[in-house]
């Protein structure tokens, strides 16, 4: 028999009574942190990257419990839905809020899964900020041995994760394109056996792509992954190959590649170095021109070669400059209906505005390093990832987890990847442990080594802490000050997590 | 005879007192002062932690730039030590938060209140039925 209440006003909803079960203005302080975005705005965030923006003053009366539940009803409201304040002392829906901290986390369900394959360290440019490359024709010093191939793959299926990338990096990975269809039909096979998904990226400077190859890329669903600094007068500058132009190379390569690929088979990434500064819209522009459908604003990497030349230090505040430049000019092609993205931004919306968060190596928490990616070297070295192998051509062996012929228990719970996890968490680290964007930003302890000596860092003057702060900053304040901005960020956002 | 904030030889000294600001809170705040300055932590009196920072730098400050410096630290200790408050605070709530998040459900309870539909139809006797 099914009971009915025809008394109601309304039979959709109970009324409001029913929500409010304390009358006074007594709460709790759930955990959540405060940064200051402007001079009239603040900004707090939950455990779970939940945000709002304030006025001055506001995380002050929170704290102090100067909230009145009716006066500031709005508000007060807004704190309870969203997890900052609770009437009780555990709030009832503290599961609810466990599932969204674990949702945040579960990339750590998954284990490694990029595993970059050095198959060459010879190259046919000589890039001025290039880290590793040798021009040599020295196959035996330089190329990845068959029997280190196999060790790899070996160790890259034992891997947990159910779907991981092979992604082949060089020098110029296509000079040992014969070792490249070794590796990629055996691990396919292996593959196949063991039910394990499989990903196969070949990053190049499309220098050596013809036909042939992307034939054979096509057979076997292989990606291609490129570099593109810019317009032609910034590109060559940057990546210079003798006695020929990369620009053209790499254009050529693109249009060859998307042909028999498909377009979006190809991606492309750029440098940003001190060239490249004067020139936010022209690179823009040529991504977009090019039918690029976003760019990732990347600076340059503070390792190996790159650091040691001049030609290519420039500071964070100038980056900054450009970077916002650069946005907006990607901003104006959104305004007029064009999709287009900055991924960078991307990362960083996704990780704000969605209950999700992305396995970007550089930004988690638990660090990328060993959980996300790990480098093969060409030499047999395993590294904690690309940059930590970049070190190691300095001599520096600090992120070498071990070699090949090392159990797969050494590499990556032995004693290296225990010292370095003490300082991959930046919930634990000075600095980071109270930031407002933790749960947006990530640990790196890999950069934090390479620029200033120590794996922990010291954020008051690292780079890495000043370029995202202020990123972060600045898309919550862009997002906060127009509404149409807002919903092609959250256009941004949403793409990302399908 | 309350001691009062002041510049003074190109250094910035700030006074607090220790009922209201917790020390964790002032090493917390001083920690994003110490690429560009000498810190230094002292008792004024038992009831006042003596805050001042002044530049490595061995060039002066401007007079507006001391100023500028000391509303700064100023405003940065109250910020840190109101952080400081939500920190502890909701210490358990946070380690309960994520011990549950990574317990793979074993300390799940359910919501509470009583199972109903909004629309008014009694669940609890539906399920009986």
């Amino acid at each position: 028999m099914i009971d009915a209440k025809p008394d109601r006003k309304s039979r959709k909803f109970r009324e409001i009574d029913q929500f409010d079960l304390n009358e006074k203005s007594q709460y709790y302080l759930l955990p959540f942190r405060f940064h200051r975005i402007t001079d009239e705005k603040e900004i707090i965030v939950n455990e779970v990257g939940d945000y709002l923006t304030l006025s001055n003053g506001t995380f002050e009366r929170i704290v102090k419990r100067q909230l009145d539940k009716e006066k500031d009803a709005e508000l007060y409201g807004d704190l309870i839905a969203n997890f900052f304040i609770s009437e009780e002392p555990i709030p009832p829906l503290i599961d609810v809020l466990a599932t969204r901290y674990r949702t945040k986390k579960l990339f750590l369900n998954y284990f490694t899964g990029l595993h970059i394959f050095v198959i060459s360290l010879r190259c046919e440019h000589t890039c001025h900020y290039c880290q590793v490359s040798r021009v040599t024709q020295n196959r035996d010093l330089y190329d990845m041995s068959i029997a280190n191939i196999d060790k790899g793959i070996e160790i890259m299926f034992k891997s947990p994760n159910p779907h991981v990338t092979m992604e082949f990096q060089g020098g110029e990975a296509l000079l040992a394109f014969d070792n490249i269809k070794y590796a990629v039909e055996k691990a396919e096979r292996i593959a196949d056996e063991v039910g394990k998904g499989l990903t196969k990226v070949i990053c190049t400077n499309l220098a050596l792509i013809n036909e042939e190859i992307l034939e054979y890329c096509k057979e076997h669903e292989i990606l291609i992954s490129t570099s593109l600094d810019g317009p032609k007068y910034v590109h060559d500058k940057n990546r210079h190959k003798p006695h020929a132009s990369s620009y053209e190379l790499a254009i050529k390569g693109i249009e060859l590649s998307r042909k028999i690929l498909g377009h979006d088979r190809v991606s492309a990434l750029m440098t940003t170095t001190k060239l490249s500064l004067a020139y936010p819209v022209e690179i823009i522009d040529e991504y977009f021109n090019l039918g690029f459908q976003g760019i990732f604003l990347r600076n340059i990497s503070p390792y190996g070669f790159a650091l040691r030349t001049d030609k290519s230090k420039y500071e964070t505040e100038k980056f900054l400059t450009f970077y916002k430049k650069a946005l907006d000019r990607i901003l104006e092609y959104n305004f007029s209906g064009h999709y287009f993205t900055e991924d960078l931004a991307k990362i960083f919306l996704t990780k704000i505005l969605t209950p999700f968060n992305v396995g970007f190596v550089d930004l988690q928490s638990p660090a990328g390093l060993i959980n996300g990616v790990v480098v093969f070297n060409y030499d047999g070295g395993v590294y904690a990832t690309d940059e930590s192998r970049m070190l190691a051509e300095q001599k520096d062996y600090t992120f070498k987890l071990g070699t090949l012929d090392d159990s797969y228990n050494d590499l990556f719970f032995g004693k290296k990847a225990q010292e370095i996890a003490q300082l991959w968490a930046n919930e634990a680290l000075t600095g980071c442990s109270e930031c407002a964007f933790q749960q947006y930003c990530g640990a790196d302890p890999v950069h934090n080594h390479a620029t200033q000596g120590d794996m922990y860092g010291f954020r008051p003057n690292s780079d890495f802490c000043q370029k995202n702060m202020e990123i972060i900053r600045y898309l919550i304040v862009l997002m906060e000050s127009d509404n149409r901005i807002k919903k092609i960020f959250e256009s941004w956002a949403k793409t990302a997590t399908h | 005879m309350p001691f009062q904030n002041e510049i003074k030889d190109n250094e910035i000294i700030v006074f607090a007192d220790t009922s209201l600001f917790s020390k964790d809170s002032i090493f917390k705040c001083l920690y994003w002062y110490g690429d560009k300055f000498h810190t230094n932590v002292s008792f004024a009196d038992s009831n006042t932690f003596r805050v001042s920072v002044k530049p490595i730098s061995t060039n002066r400050l401007s007079q507006q730039e001391q100023e500028n410096l000391l509303l700064k630290l100023e405003r940065d200790l109250v910020d840190f030590n109101l952080r400081d408050i939500v920190t502890k605070e909701t210490q358990n709530v946070r380690d309960l938060l994520i011990a549950k998040a990574f317990s793979n459900g074993e300390f799940d309870e359910l919501p509470p209140g009583d199972v109903s539909d909004p629309v008014g139809f009694n669940v609890n006797q539906l399920k009986n039925d």
